[in-house]
């Protein structure tokens, strides 16, 4: 599947005209990441989680497409279709209080919860890798005054935070991942640290600086490529801490009520009574599509963690 | 050893001291510092000329920002926390608190013991039978209810207890009639009220505590003392019990302590679904009704909550940690 993309990449890079080092170093990256993703290919909870997040990447992008009904959450449906009706062809996930079709409702309801575990742990992850890789390079006062903000925020307990920053910030959208992200970072920051204290210490770090490398290229250029691997896998759990912290800001009224996600869908079906009606399809669509995306992320996670560092996890 | 402890002792009481501090004036600056006038932040809107003239000068809002950071921490050190906006309005926070703190410490605390006992001893079990049929059924459920969200787990629980058992109480820390009961009656009443809410609140920590605790004993017994112990013809029970747990009981404390913050999160989203009258359900509607002192205050208290948590369990690390007894 990936082989023939790998090869016309190779192909594309190698008739460009770059210098000879480059070209070899590219040859390098090629070959690694495919060494990395025979290795990835050969755990079987890696796949099953990489293969769950492929198919509700696909149900967001043609989301129009997949769901049975257009605008599922328009209001206009109330008139048309019955509230609370079960599963059927019909409606494959039954309808909702105002007789919405909760199987178009889950499919486009995937689109908010992959973006803001995205975008929240990318801020998370630029903000935390930064913060460690400063702190851990420069040491000294640098280090103890990044690390005690660190701490602090490392100490203060994350959901509450959340909750005041997001009743604070107001409910939106861009809010939620904003939210998520600058309060998710320290535990990034801590682990790439002590990395770094590890990787500076290498000989080769010394050797750039005597060939008189800057503070600036050693970090990107030395230090960054040899704790990238950590970085990799600890953004993937991020992505699941994401998404199960959009959706629960969403269940508490705190993101924008009128956007569909699935944390709207539960919120909805707490305030409208499904539980007392027994509508369990809408109550049982949204918790099992957060429920499996967490949890491919977080076998994906697991995966990478063994694949790119066999020697933090060996037993 | 004594001098080492107190030593540390001191070092950790300073340390907890000044985050502390720094917890009040964060709590401060975050809630003056955000865009907008701080009056709609602390006053409420629509009220009359007494009263926004009485809580100007009770927050000294006229005055230059330090005076009222001075304002604050004083009215923060004799317990005064200012007075709820919307959910309340005018009743002074300090005393309506009261009844929903005692709620949440009845479910948090039992819920931490009782997490810490049965996970531990789950994580014992399965790390035990690691590789076997056992612990990859108990490992699989670790997982999944690790992995699943604390809310999502209630809201199920509450639609399936709803629909096959609707005489069963499932809002509200205790019942309608609750003051007319006797002691005893009130006890019944309140264990009929709390039994789900703590059910759905343990089930992942539970699992954290088992992962945890696997993972920490299975470090312990792949080394080589372990094969030792056995060839010594040690019984099974002992092994775990003289050889394994002391060694393993470092981390596994360890980890733990890093996670009080989880059980209070997750007793936030808990008491939100069953409408249980604690704290997480008083912010709730804090946030639902735009009340800031009320939400500053609970903010407030869980970070001294987390943090106190972690302090105390610094020092029985400290105190457990064999190295340091010699």
């Amino acid at each position: 599947m990936i082989r023939p993309f790998v090869e016309k990449m190779k192909a594309r890079l190698l008739a460009a005209n770059v210098s000879s080092s480059r070209r070899e170093k590219i040859k390098l990256l090629l070959k690694e990441t495919r060494k990395i993703w025979k290795r990835y290919k050969r755990n079987p909870n890696g796949m099953v989680g990489l293969f769950i997040v492929v198919f509700f990447v696909v149900m967001a992008l043609f989301a129009p497409l997949i769901a049975t009904f257009s605008e599922p959450a328009a209001l206009k449906w109330a008139d048309v279709n019955p509230a609370y009706a079960p599963p059927s062809l019909e409606f494959l996930f039954g309808t909702d209080f105002y007789g919405r079709d909760v199987f178009s409702l889950t499919v486009f309801g995937s689109r908010p919860s992959l973006i803001v575990g995205i975008l929240a742990s990318l801020i998370s992850m630029i903000l935390g890798t930064a913060v460690g890789l400063v702190a851990g390079y420069l040491g000294k006062m640098t280090d103890e005054i990044l690390m005690r903000i660190t701490d602090f925020f490392l100490v203060l307990p994350w959901f509450p935070l959340m909750i005041v920053f997001a009743s604070l910030m107001g409910p939106s959208f861009t809010n939620i991942i904003i939210i998520i992200g600058i309060t998710s970072w320290p535990w990034t920051t801590r682990i790439i640290r002590a990395e770094v204290l590890s990787v500076k210490e290498k000989p080769f770090i010394e050797r750039a600086r005597g060939i008189g490398a800057g503070n600036t290229r050693i970090i990107f250029r030395h230090i960054f490529p040899n704790v990238f691997p950590l970085v990799a896998a600890n953004t993937v759990f991020l992505v699941a801490n994401s998404i199960f912290s959009e959706s629960f800001l969403d269940f508490f009224g705190l993101s924008d009520p009128s956007m569909v996600s699935w944390g709207t869908m539960l919120e909805q079906a707490y305030a409208k009574g499904a539980f007392s009606s027994f509508a369990w399809w809408y109550i049982l669509a949204p918790s099992a599509c957060i429920i499996l995306l967490v949890v491919a992320f977080f076998l994906i996670g697991e995966a990478l963690d063994e694949v790119l560092n066999p020697k933090l996890r060996k037993r | 050893m004594p001098q080492d402890f107190r030593r540390y002792i001191l070092k950790k009481t300073a340390y907890l001291t000044l985050t502390l501090f720094l917890i009040l004036s964060f709590n401060f600056f975050l809630f003056r510092m955000m865009p907008g006038d701080v009056a709609r932040v602390l006053i409420p809107r629509g009220a009359d000329e007494e009263t926004i003239a009485r809580l100007t000068e009770y927050y000294g809002l006229d005055r230059p920002p330090l005076e009222q950071y001075l304002t604050y921490l004083k009215q923060t050190f004799t317990g005064h926390f200012g007075e709820s906006i919307t959910v309340y309005p005018g009743s002074s926070i300090e005393d309506l608190l009261v009844p929903f703190l005692v709620n949440t410490l009845i479910l948090v605390g039992i819920g931490a013991v009782l997490s810490i006992v049965v996970g531990m001893y789950l994580g014992r079990h399965s790390a035990w039978k690691r590789g076997k049929i056992t612990d990859r059924f108990y490992s699989t459920f670790f997982i999944i209810f690790y992995c699943m969200p604390t809310f999502l787990f209630a809201l199920v629980l509450l639609t399936l207890i709803a629909r096959f058992s609707p005489d069963w109480p499932i809002k509200g820390a205790y019942g309608v009639d609750y003051g007319s009961y006797d002691f005893l009656g009130k006890l019944a009443d309140r264990t009929v009220h709390t039994v789900l809410p703590l059910f759905a609140l343990v089930v992942q920590s539970i699992a954290l505590f088992s992962i945890i605790t696997r993972s920490s004993l299975t470090d312990v017994l792949t080394q080589e003392y372990m094969v030792t112990a056995v060839a010594k013809g040690l019984k099974n029970r002992d092994i775990l019990r003289h050889h394994a747990m002391p060694n393993a009981m470092l981390p596994i404390m360890a980890a733990i302590a890093m996670d009080i913050g989880w059980i209070i999160s997750g007793a936030i989203m808990i008491e939100v679904v069953f409408s249980y009258q604690g704290l997480g359900y008083l912010e709730w509607i804090a946030v639902v009704g735009s009340d800031y002192p009320l939400i500053q205050v609970i903010f407030m208290i869980q970070a001294v909550a987390v943090i106190v948590g972690n302090f105390a369990a610094d020092l029985m690390l400290f105190s457990l940690d064999p190295r340091v007894k010699i």
